[in-house]
């Protein structure tokens, strides 16, 4: 049997060029980047760093387990914020992501207005809108539920208005001649194709909260934030090793559980 | 009855769906439309239920302007004219028996529909237009769980729960095999004699038009080029309609006998 090899693809004497321009550009840049900087050898490996990683980090590793109730707690505040959020935002986003979706909302001025609601909201960082809050209304953690539930909006609105674009606008075609009204047409024809993944990407965010709010205490916007802040400026890095252990395990076993329930759902 | 007087439509990129088009159905007809694909049987039938509406001429269901209507008129003229759709157009996460009571959504409050309060004679009836199409042991089964003949069986259930006086169908077989299709036919056939609705079916299947319609319409480029019973067409006939010579495409073929039941 003789094999016939495929073809090779076309080469573009153009394209070689122009990869060949970028590689040297790329290069050239590293090299002017490298000379022209001053890093600091003797500052990055002096005695004193080398001695506070000595004083740090095996702390670190030795966390203080007669914390661990206080941390248990602060963590638990630190999930409750997070799943408040989470689940304002859940809600408060699914106008939005009807509002946005360009299959729903026909009107071409409105949908771009939605669209660009949603994505000013993204452009506010969590910990800029908790410090708006904690000012607002106060240092706690109902400052941080405000902070990540108007953060979270924006995101799952846009990933809700992306789940409604994607519908099958037949079985709404269906609906509309079987003479169902549009109340009827919204719960029988879109909510059964929009609920699921709607779900999972709000356990999704959820997810991404429960790791965004454990900064938040760090400006007092409530969690355990608040403990890590406190334990660092007192130096006591077990403590710290303590929290980050806890962290650590937290955001993991959510991880773990959010992926095997979003499994499911789709 | 269905009347349409000088009916016309164009679109509004300027194609011409509909040209002059006068034509009378009567009660209780089993009408197939033959044409090409871009003829304007999609559009013949879909003017029917107001999924498009006509720019010029008048359309009589039941001896009413159908034109005019708006939002609850219309609503209530879809509830007596049901519509079956080449790709069943289910909800496919939903199960059979929710997709077949929203056949019932025009004839109950949206209250009511909303919080699933159907009464038990909506139930029964749920039921027994599934018995008829032999598919009620997937009650409970997800759409999505069944095949595209038994999808488009439930869709034809649901069609029946509307209890409507006139079926559209919009190349209800297109996306089947021979067999399956074969089956669907012979149901849609049935419930038309049962029941004595209207249905108007659009096929590009010369076989089948045959074998299913009692009065067969042509069209070519938005207007009437045909209309007789079945009866008095052969490949000829065909052949003029389409303008140009039967193609091996044009016939479904197969038999209802080699299908996998239900």
């Amino acid at each position: 049997m003789n094999t016939i090899v495929p073809p090779k693809p076309p080469k573009s004497g153009v394209k070689t060029i122009r990869n060949i321009i970028i590689g040297i550009g790329m290069l050239a840049l590293y090299i002017w980047t490298f000379a022209t900087i001053e890093i600091p050898w003797d500052r990055i490996f002096s005695q004193r760093t080398i001695d506070n990683f000595d004083r740090v980090i095996p702390k670190l590793f030795s966390p203080d387990f007669t914390f661990a109730s206080r941390v248990f707690e602060y963590m638990m505040e630190t999930l409750f914020i997070a799943f408040t959020g989470s689940f304002m935002a859940a809600i408060l986003a699914v106008p939005f992501g009807f509002f946005a979706a360009s299959n729903i909302n026909r009107n071409p001025f409105l949908n771009t207005l939605g669209k660009w609601i949603l994505n000013a909201d993204r452009t506010f960082p969590e910990i800029l809108l908790a410090l708006i809050f904690v000012v607002a209304i106060g240092p706690g953690a109902f400052a941080g539920v405000l902070a990540i539930a108007i953060h979270s909006v924006g995101m799952l609105g846009k990933l809700y208005s992306e789940v409604v674009e994607s519908i099958d606008m037949n079985v709404v075609e269906a609906m509309e001649a079987n003479g169902a009204n549009k109340i009827q047409i919204f719960f029988y024809g879109i909510m059964p194709q929009v609920i699921p993944e709607f779900l999972s990407y709000a356990i999704y965010r959820f997810e991404i909260d429960v790791r965004a709010s454990t900064v938040l205490g760090i400006i007092g916007a409530g969690g355990i934030g608040t403990l890590l802040v406190i334990s660092s400026r007192n130096r006591n890095w077990d403590e710290v090793g303590m929290i980050l252990l806890v962290i650590i395990i937290f955001v993991s076993i959510i991880d773990y559980i959010s992926t095997f329930i979003r499994k499911r759902i789709v | 009855m269905i009347e349409m007087k000088d009916l016309s439509l164009v679109y509004p990129n300027g194609t011409q769906g509909l040209k002059n088009i006068n034509v009378k159905i009567n009660k209780g007809e089993f009408v197939v439309i033959v044409g090409l694909s871009g003829a304007g049987k999609s559009t013949f039938i879909r003017s029917i239920n107001r999924l498009v509406t006509p720019t010029e001429g008048q359309l009589f269901v039941d001896d009413e302007d159908i034109l005019k209507y708006k939002g609850k008129d219309l609503r209530k003229l879809r509830t007596k004219v049901g519509m079956i759709f080449q790709n069943y157009n289910l909800v496919k996460r939903s199960t059979v028996m929710k997709n077949v009571i929203s056949g019932r959504l025009g004839h109950t409050g949206t209250l009511k529909s909303i919080l699933n309060l159907y009464s038990k004679k909506d139930m029964a009836l749920a039921y027994e237009s599934l018995k008829r199409v032999n598919i009620e042991e997937k009650i409970y089964s997800r759409a999505d769980q069944l095949s595209g003949g038994q999808q488009q069986r439930v869709s034809i259930a649901r069609v029946l729960t509307q209890q409507p006086s006139v079926v559209l169908a919009d190349e209800p077989v297109a996306s089947l095999d021979p067999p399956t299709s074969h089956q669907v036919m012979k149901y849609l056939k049935k419930i038309n004699s049962e029941d004595n609705i209207t249905t108007i079916v659009n096929l590009h299947f010369i076989d089948m038009a045959m074998e299913y319609a009692d009065r067969i319409i042509g069209m070519r480029a938005g207007e009437i080029v045909f209309d007789g019973p079945a009866s008095k067409v052969n490949e000829k006939t065909f052949e003029e309609i389409y303008g140009r010579p039967i193609k091996e495409d044009d016939i479904r073929g197969g038999t209802e006998e080699n299908v996998e039941t239900p």
